[in-house]
């Protein structure tokens, strides 16, 4: 497994173009990929290609991309990086290899993480409609869906609770379920609403209903469970929406405190 | 000045302050930041100290009281025009002034057992804080903050600037040089310093009392502000930087 990063020109038009479509950018990323053709679905419950996009500051816009193939993004510098500076010992992105990170996972490890996620759950307002998929819409939904204990038993992580001295809140007064309030090292930011068109018809208008996904951001901190089931999770993705920016997990060491003082 | 002593520190920001150390009758002015009074109420109403307890309140008003303003906020004038709720009869006419939009850092030194049993108390307060008058609600939780063994002039230097992410914003290109810092003279301090009537003897309601205090009037450069609470996040740190690792690895 490989982890690279690229950081995107925000003043080509063509890094425009690729950061407006989530479809755009997502074959632009799996075109890194010499051995793998578009017409190849991902391999269920083996590793695939997964990215996110992070952007720092107005011109910082970075692309993470966790690959079981080593990429060659000479085609995304070229459109939407600096090819003029680039060399063969500076290829204009940064890969490395993963597994060592991966091989030394432990349980009891704790580590600071970002998800960028598309949490959904499935429901029907009536009895007789059919169930349909629908985005959870409220931080606290989504703080409800990365927290549900099952899924974070599948992804072989426990997120951790605050210390009772930095709560603001403390239990008793929080109403709610877990999700609630800020007992967990946890913060939800980021909202974006997606809406794109899938595919357009040769005569430009476009062929069905446009894909909408609501993706966020989670940060926090966990604690390693069940190594094998986090390997799982970091390197097939978490969630839905994984063909756009979804379900990347990637873990940093902690080495500050979540939030400053006051 | 004491190492000894802890300092516990406030953020009181909300859309309306009010904080009155001359205010009599019908014109109820504002001072431009916190009062000592107005503060050590607020610790008093959180630790449930009743108005006529002098003898709980007197260790509060013993605590040197600091206050930097981090956002000035602008004054506002309001004619107020009540009626009874009940008889509808119209009650006098009063001027009552407010600052908009302020933002403050509130600190006081003192005897670490007290401040952190306040501390406590502001977490689950027993009567709920306002800022200088019942009708202005802090914006935010206080975010009370205790440090040990520093002093006041240390805590006030180093919290992070606090100013709302708009202000922070419109000063972007022009920063303000320094914030203002109002406090009360050290124990050993030859400063010249202001008086003000806000040092509390007593919160009766039939008939509170307030002496002098002194107010030394500061400035210390702006702190950097507390950036988002999003922490950065580089996933390549927790990797080893070897190259030679890249080459010839399998899944």
């Amino acid at each position: 497994m490989y982890l690279s990063r690229f950081r995107v020109n925000t003043g080509r038009p063509a890094a425009r173009r690729l950061l407006s479509s989530p479809q755009a950018l997502h074959a632009a990323v799996m075109s890194s990929f010499p051995s793998l053709l578009p017409s190849d679905l991902p391999a269920p419950e083996s590793p695939r290609v997964l990215w996110r996009l992070e952007q720092k500051a107005r011109a910082e816009v970075l692309l993470y991309v966790v690959s079981p193939d080593r990429p060659d993004m000479t085609h995304l510098v070229e459109q939407a990086g600096w090819p003029a500076v680039a060399d063969p010992e500076n290829p204009g992105w940064h890969t490395r290899s993963y597994k060592p990170f991966l091989d030394r996972l432990t349980t009891g490890q704790h580590w600071g993480f970002r998800l960028t996620a598309n949490p959904v759950h499935t429901i029907r307002r009536t009895d007789d409609e059919p169930k349909k998929i629908t985005a959870h819409l409220t931080p606290t939904h989504q703080r409800g869906w990365l927290l549900d204990p099952d899924r974070q038993a599948r992804c072989g992580f426990r997120i951790l609770q605050k210390p009772d001295s930095e709560r603001l809140l403390p239990d008793s007064t929080a109403p709610g379920g877990a999700a609630q309030g800020d007992r967990h090292e946890l913060a939800v930011s980021d909202m974006r609403p997606l809406s794109f068109d899938k595919s357009r018809g040769h005569d430009g208008k476009r062929r069905g209903k446009p894909v909408t996904v609501v993706t966020v951001t989670f940060d926090g901190r966990l604690e390693v469970t069940d190594p094998t089931a986090l390997r799982r999770a970091l390197t097939q993705g978490i969630g839905r929406a994984r063909a756009y920016g979804c379900g990347l997990l990637t873990l940093a060491p902690i080495n500050q405190p979540p939030r400053p003082t006051p | 000045m004491s190492s000894s002593a802890s300092v516990l520190a406030l953020r009181l920001a909300g859309p309306l302050q009010s904080w009155g150390a001359s205010s009599r009758f019908t014109r109820r002015t504002t001072e431009t930041a916190p009062t000592k009074s107005g503060v050590i109420g607020l610790l008093a109403a959180a630790a449930g100290i009743d108005r006529e307890d002098d003898d709980s309140l007197a260790p509060l008003t013993h605590l040197r009281f600091g206050v930097r303003i981090d956002q000035p906020g602008t004054l506002l004038r309001d004619f107020h025009t009540a009626h009874h709720g009940v008889t509808g009869k119209s009650m006098p006419l009063s001027e009552r002034y407010y600052l908009a939009d302020a933002v403050f850092v509130a600190a006081v030194e003192g005897d670490p057992a007290l401040l952190s049993r306040l501390h406590t108390a502001l977490r689950n307060p027993v009567y709920l804080p306002f800022l200088g008058r019942r009708s202005c609600p802090p914006a935010a939780p206080l975010e009370p903050h205790l440090r040990e063994h520093t002093c006041l002039e240390d805590v006030l230097r180093d919290l992070p600037w606090q100013a709302s992410p708009w202000y922070r914003r419109r000063h972007r290109n022009h920063p303000p040089g320094r914030l203002t810092v109002l406090r009360e003279k050290g124990a050993d301090e030859k400063n010249p310093a202001d008086t003000l009537t806000d040092q509390p003897l007593s919160f009766s309601a039939a008939h509170r009392r307030h002496t002098l205090r002194t107010v030394v009037t500061d400035a210390v450069p702006v702190p950097a502000a507390a950036g988002e609470h999003i922490p950065d996040h580089d996933p390549f740190t927790a990797l080893i930087d070897d190259p030679e690792l890249l080459d010839g690895e399998t899944v």
